[in-house]
């Protein structure tokens, strides 16, 4: 009995060691996207205890080893050794916690999301929608519950790259004002919201600013109870792209 | 004029001249003329990477390196392939930044490069054929290879890179004949009161961009890197000597003979690479004997390049770290500014004002050129065991905050901001200023901008497709003269429609 505690104890211990060593490469690596204690950000929230790709270690050691094809997480095989994606496996492990994130219900989150909610009208989820703002249809391996929350409620907490608002004033005084498609230093293309393409060259205007806010509402947290959040966040969640 | 001017037509070196500043005497494009500057050849290289070399040009062949250890040789006329050099690379060779390469350098008919694997080769120029091959050191250890070298006299010097790697930085001299190493120096000091313990083992320095040289004082300029690990600063204790400085080396001995810390104990990765470009300024009515560097930590530096001793200081963008420079040269620091592991924001980031891009003077305007970016960033120190040969940066940064760029004109005996042309996004091209009265640059999005030298206001530009992280350069042949730059994967030559 004796042995087998000890055997035990050095297993945990062990199981620490690895975890700390994970949390230190995890800081340097992957932090970036998922946030420095692992709770998302760009990149999903690890904290949840369950995972896009599968919840077995070897599906997490596939994903960090091979990367997610068509998503920013890129392969990091060769960078690391298979031991320290073993201990960063082990450190996610860690912090990975059971917990009922997804509040809403996901059908209610649907109808919202295509009628009340009117996010259709600049959003894409498969070949349904409009294209102003980002393609949803894999939104829920891209991004974590908490980002999502934060990205309906406060749309300008961060503004994908390549969707920021530009503003064009014409020399005769009409302004004009649309999501990026380009911005550069001598020309802008922009798509209003009525889905009209402009493209603008800078010496034929008085300006052209690019701003890092979006032009989606930030009236869905007054518009929209909690629990339509919620269920809004739920459907978002459930966006998991052809399989 | 000081120092050896190349022949006005060609372009023989890293900087153009021994001083570093990448100014052409050409005048045949210019403020007049410029606005009918168009293509006359492109050569597609086909090799995908990150393109930041600076070509060489001359006796009517454009030498031109790229990634991933491949050279050209091509028709300066025509831009027709006449000879090209591959060499393979090694599995695993670490690379902080991208298997890139920043030019050739040239001494009569032998061309030298510095190859990924911590190499440096010579090469026939009228074959490509290797004549010798160095080892500056073992990869495998994290050493690498990425700058052009510099040819002073009978030597070729170079630098290496790693920084990031728990390497021990250096700047090697080879027989330009021969490829037997005539000196070494090392730009970390060994032990002494600037290293705990037995940190300058793994002290980083890299000096990873091209020096100067001044015939007359012999002395080659030289900036050096981050010391490693780069933002977790509690396991080097003391100033780290001496990384993120500028170092001045006797050409024949390769003695140290003065040492110029631009950030003592640097923990934000702020490299002291910028060009160290060499010209007679007067300031406040003394004529001096000046190197000038648009610093990675925020501040513009005049030094006396005969002493090492400060002349002036300014910041040129945002700086939070340091409340200025003290008279001794020594930043004044403004406490709490230090990575910490919950991530602490200091500006400049990471990327710095200015970083390594090319930066140009024009005795003509007697102007300095760089592009800059206005940022801050948040820095996470992270502690790490150092493994022979593995990434060792203790640290890692904040998601990208988006910046704004420009190409900055800066008095440099005042330290004062002439003009600025605003980017849309961090620059990524060098600046080439030119007797036309033009400074050309690259930008991020593609395009060939060229802006007029005295105030700044662009009046030409081309979209050329890839993104521009090499600096331009200027050469003639037969009568014309031409601009070239490396975008994306292609080398493009523009001229004005033949007469």
């Amino acid at each position: 009995v004796r042995l087998a505690t000890l055997f035990l104890i050095a297993t945990l211990c062990a199981a620490q060691d690895a975890a700390e060593s994970g949390r230190l490469t995890f800081r340097i690596l992957c932090a970036p996207c998922h946030g420095i204690h692992a709770n998302g950000g760009r990149g999903p929230d690890l904290t949840l205890g369950t995972y896009s790709a599968g919840d077995q270690d070897a599906d997490l050691f596939r994903v960090i080893s091979r990367g997610v094809p068509g998503t920013e997480m890129a392969a990091y095989a060769g960078r690391v050794s298979d031991d320290e994606i073993r201990q960063l496996v082990a450190y996610i492990r860690s912090v990975g916690h059971a917990q009922t994130a997804i509040k809403g219900n996901v059908a209610t989150g649907e109808q919202i999301f295509w009628n009340k909610g009117g996010c259709g009208q600049c959003h894409r989820v498969g070949t349904k929608g409009s294209s102003l703002g980002p393609d949803l249809t894999r939104v829920g391996r891209q991004r974590s519950i908490a980002y999502l929350t934060a990205s309906l409620l406060k749309p300008d907490a961060d503004v994908t790259p390549g969707y920021a608002t530009i503003t064009v004033v014409t020399r005769d005084g009409k302004k004009i004002v649309g999501v990026e498609r380009n911005f550069d230093d001598f020309s802008a293309q922009f798509v209003d919201l009525s889905g009209k393409y402009y493209s603008f060259l800078r010496e034929d205007v008085t300006s052209m600013t690019r701003e890092p806010r979006s032009l989606m509402p930030s009236t869905y947290g007054k518009m929209l109870s909690e629990s339509e959040v919620n269920d809004l966040v739920a459907y978002l969640n459930s966006l998991r792209g052809a399989r | 004029m000081l120092g050896t001017l190349a022949l006005a037509q060609d372009w023989t070196s890293y900087g153009k001249n021994d001083l570093g500043w990448r100014y052409s005497e050409l005048d045949q494009i210019n403020t007049n003329t410029v606005s009918r500057l168009t293509p006359q050849w492109m050569y597609q290289t086909n090799t995908p990477g990150k393109n930041e070399t600076t070509p060489l040009v001359f006796d009517g062949m454009m030498y031109v390196t790229g990634p991933s250890n491949n050279a050209w040789a091509l028709d300066a006329v025509t831009g027709r392939p006449i000879w090209s050099y591959k060499k393979a690379l090694p599995a695993n060779v670490n690379l902080c930044c991208g298997q890139v390469n920043r030019g050739f350098a040239r001494r009569a008919s032998t061309l030298y490069k510095v190859n990924l694997e911590g190499t440096l080769v010579a090469l026939d120029a009228k074959s490509g054929t290797q004549l010798w091959e160095s080892t500056l050191e073992d990869y495998k250890k994290g050493y690498s290879a990425t700058s052009a070298p510099l040819v002073v006299k009978n030597l070729v010097v170079t630098g290496m890179a790693g920084a990031e790697y728990g390497t021990r930085g250096f700047i090697d001299a080879y027989d330009a004949d021969t490829g037997k190493r005539a000196w070494r120096v090392y730009t970390v000091a060994e032990g002494g009161p600037s290293w705990s313990a037995d940190s300058w083992k793994r002290g980083g320095g890299s000096t990873w961009i091209t020096g100067t040289y001044d015939p007359a004082l012999n002395l080659i300029y030289w900036g050096t890197g981050n010391p490693g690990p780069d933002m977790d600063g509690d396991v080097r204790r003391g100033d780290n000597l001496y990384t993120c400085s500028l170092i001045a080396i006797d050409a024949d001995t390769g003695k140290i003979k003065w040492h110029f810390q631009f950030t003592p104990h640097d923990v934000h990765d702020w490299d002291a690479v910028g060009d160290p470009v060499l010209t007679d300024l007067t300031i406040e009515g003394r004529p001096v004997k000046a190197v000038i560097q648009a610093n990675r930590n925020g501040f513009f530096y005049a030094l006396d390049r005969t002493n090492g001793k400060v002349l002036l200081t300014k910041a040129y963008t945002r700086v939070t770290w340091a409340d200025g420079v003290g008279p001794d040269g020594r930043p004044v620091p403004i406490a709490g500014q230090d990575p910490t592991e919950e991530g602490n924001r200091t500006c400049p980031g990471m990327g710095g004002g200015h970083n390594w891009q090319a930066t140009a003077y024009s005795p003509q305007t007697g102007l300095f050129y760089f592009t800059s970016t206005e940022r801050c960033m948040l820095f996470y120190k992270t502690k790490q065991e150092f493994k022979e040969g593995q990434w060792y940066q203790a640290s890692t940064i904040g998601r990208d905050e988006p910046g704004n760029g420009r190409v900055d004109a800066i008095d440099p005996k005042t330290g004062k901001l002439a003009w600025f042309f605003e980017t849309v996004t961090s620059p990524t091209g060098g600046v080439l200023a030119t007797a036309g009265g033009l400074v050309f640059v690259g930008d991020a999005e593609g395009y060939l901008i060229a802006l007029d030298a005295k105030t700044g206001k662009p009046v030409w530009r081309f979209q050329t497709g890839g993104t521009i992280i090499a600096p331009p350069i200027s050469y003639a042949l037969n009568g014309r003269q031409y601009i070239a730059v490396a975008a994306g994967q292609t080398m493009i030559t523009f001229g004005l429609p033949k007469l």
